[in-house]
């Protein structure tokens, strides 16, 4: 098995007194990827993921830490021996340079012979979708077909690593979702391993067997997609997940109290005691039929005043107001039709959809 | 109306001064080549001074000498300009890229230096009795000075060729980095990454990508110092000596009838420079050099 491993890399860029600028570092990240697996390093612009990838590439030199490849300690070869390819976010195509001259590249610093790398430059052509394209020059093609031929040319050469770095931002929606497709596709078939830099939850989510969530320079929490959404480590990953519902509290004595909002309720699956925050995702909220209300005792039931109705993807995202807190639920079109904007309504959760992180 | 014929209008002054002063004096070259003196009485055309030419030892000994002078220095200073540029690109995509612009300048100070003047440091630095000769022999390496290898006023003309290599490297650094200017700085990352060292980056990316502008500036060197008269004057010899000189050898000679001789050899050179022009044009046609470039 030859897995990445990154032990305790970082990064210190230099303080930038002068301009007033905050320096920025990468804190140490530890962190081991499966051969074969599609890992993503996902958040927001400037929280490090790509220079975290820079340092696996080795076009960044870490202050600390080690890289490893299999049995292979990789931290001072320089990039053009460690055998790993990358696709950036612009194609960076050669213009120079035929597409097949282009996807050959690689290969050619490998010293493959002419016909050789011709042949398989022309074979990774065809699995991108674009045979027959090879005698073209780059300026003749599409944005997104200078990225299936960016691809081609990093997956050409058989790299141990795939290191993508945001390569699907600057090409619009539905050609995204096309190379999403095709990238995923490939990957399997190759059984390449990836690590692939997004801001883009969708696409992480759509892609990965696991993700790594980032945020100012912090690795701060890895796993699958699923495990993610239900158990974010922190309001932080919460947030970055797209989860609105976060209620500060306390935990004490197995009962969750967020005072000032009125809310009391048995927590003694939260595990944990003392300030917490209590994250509910919109789904887990239901819209409860008034008439027919029957309290549970495993389910927190509250009303709300609902203040918004917004139409998202074949479901409405709702705001409601509860004891001064603002909580976003999704409901169906049936069920909007039967409420409106400054009506209150009954909602209701099941405790074991709840989840709770400390303060 | 007046406004289609304006520009035609402001370009007249400069047109007309080109026309009659560069085409005009071509033209009657060209005709007095062809024997063509209304001065002397001879008012009919004939190729005798072409004949004469071409069949003088002399006027071959003259241009193996202007081939050989100006084929090494554009070549040298073609050499020279592209290490130059390569150089100051490397510098500026490395991480100590703020002194490059201080040897940038450097690079380009012999342009700021004329033609003549360089000549005259050629003659100074490099002369039997010059200064590198007189170091040499204070420091030793040589007994005397008269040791020191002929390289100005020699038979080979090695100082002509010193002069114009060492002037004209920094026009053709000049003419290639603000096309290197034109690689992206990924592109040395993308090839990093994908196991292009140092030297197959300026193999594989930086020469293609500078060629175009490297053969123009080779070329305008070499069609340069293949027509250049002042350098060759001052620092080649009576015998065998460059086209332009061999021409004003001719021309001065006393003679009127050498005179159709003299612009006969202007001719050629013409000529000769116009053949080159066509021939590099059709190889950079042919080498697809722009070729993917927006």
């Amino acid at each position: 098995m030859s897995e990445l491993r990154i032990v305790n890399i970082e990064k210190q860029y230099g303080s930038l007194q002068q301009t007033g600028s905050r320096a920025f570092s990468l804190k140490p990240v530890d962190l081991a990827i499966q051969e074969g697996e599609f890992f993503s390093l996902l958040g927001p612009s400037g929280c490090g993921k790509t220079t975290l990838l820079k340092l696996v590439a080795g076009l960044l030199e870490a202050d600390k830490g080690e890289l490893w490849m299999g049995d292979a300690d990789l931290t001072r070869v320089p990039p053009e021996a460690r055998k790993f390819a990358m696709v950036f976010q612009q194609p960076l195509l050669f213009p120079h340079m035929t597409v097949e001259d282009n996807v050959a590249f690689g290969l050619k610093m490998q010293k493959s012979g002419k016909k050789e790398r011709i042949e398989r430059a022309r074979n990774m052509l065809s699995r991108v979708g674009l045979e027959g394209y090879g005698r073209r020059f780059p300026n003749e093609l599409s944005g997104g077909q200078q990225q299936r031929v960016a691809l081609a040319r990093a997956l050409v050469t058989n790299p141990r690593l795939l290191l993508m770095d945001e390569p699907f931002s600057a090409l619009d929606p539905s050609l995204r979702e096309e190379m999403r497709e095709l990238l995923g596709r490939i990957q399997k078939e190759l059984r390449v391993t990836v690590v692939f830099v997004t801001h883009d939850r969708e696409e992480a989510f759509h892609l990965s067997d696991r993700i790594g969530i980032m945020s100012e320079g912090e690795l701060l929490q890895v796993g699958t997609a699923k495990e993610l959404y239900e158990q974010p480590a922190s309001t932080k990953v919460a947030s970055f997940l797209g989860m609105k519902n976060i209620i500060p509290g306390a935990i004490s004595e197995g009962r969750f109290a967020a005072t000032s909002a009125g809310v009391d309720f048995p927590a003694a699956e939260a595990g944990l005691t003392g300030p917490a925050f209590l994250i509910l995702r919109a789904e887990t909220l239901q819209l409860m039929n008034s008439n027919a209300q029957t309290v549970r005792k495993d389910r927190w039931n509250f009303e709300g005043i609902v203040q918004s109705l917004r139409f998202n993807h074949g479901f409405y995202t709702c705001k409601v107001e509860m004891g001064g807190l603002e909580l976003e639920c999704s409901l169906s079109g049936q069920q909007v039709q039967s409420i409106s904007r400054g009506q209150t309504v009954p909602l209701a959760v099941d405790l074991k959809d709840m989840y709770w992180v400390a303060q | 109306m007046s406004q289609k014929i304006k520009p035609y209008l402001l370009l007249f002054p400069a047109v007309a001064a080109i026309v009659l002063l560069f085409f005009g004096g071509l033209f009657d070259g060209f005709l007095k080549s062809l024997g063509y003196f209304p001065a002397l009485g001879e008012t009919s055309f004939g190729i005798a001074a072409y004949n004469d030419l071409l069949n003088s030892e002399a006027f071959w000994d003259s241009l193996a000498v202007t081939l050989r002078i100006a084929a090494l220095s554009s070549v040298i200073a073609a050499l020279l300009g592209a290490a130059m540029a390569v150089s100051l690109f490397m510098l500026q995509a490395s991480e100590k890229g703020r002194s490059s612009r201080f040897w940038q300048r450097l690079f380009q100070l012999p342009l700021t230096i004329p033609h003549l003047v360089g000549g005259y440091i050629i003659v100074l630095l490099f002369m039997q009795s010059g200064f590198l000769s007189k170091l040499a022999a204070s420091a030793g390496w040589i007994g005397e000075i008269t040791d020191f290898p002929v390289l100005v006023n020699d038979s080979f003309g090695w100082g002509i060729i010193l002069a114009y290599a060492w002037k004209e490297a920094p026009f053709v650094s000049l003419m290639v980095y603000p096309v290197l200017a034109r690689i992206h700085r990924s592109w040395r990352d993308v090839s990093r990454v994908f196991g292009a060292g140092n030297w197959d980056f300026i193999r594989d990316i930086v020469l293609p990508v500078m060629m175009p502008a490297w053969t123009i500036a080779t070329f305008i060197v070499f069609v340069f110092t293949f027509s250049a008269f002042e350098v060759p004057f001052l620092l080649g010899v009576t015998y065998p000596s460059v086209l332009p000189v061999y021409s004003y050898q001719l021309y001065t000679s006393g003679t009127l009838a050498d005179r159709p001789e003299a612009l006969a050899v202007n001719i050629i050179l013409a000529a000769l420079t116009v053949l080159l022009g066509l021939v590099v044009y059709y190889f950079s046609k042919r080498w697809n050099v722009l070729k993917g470039w927006d």
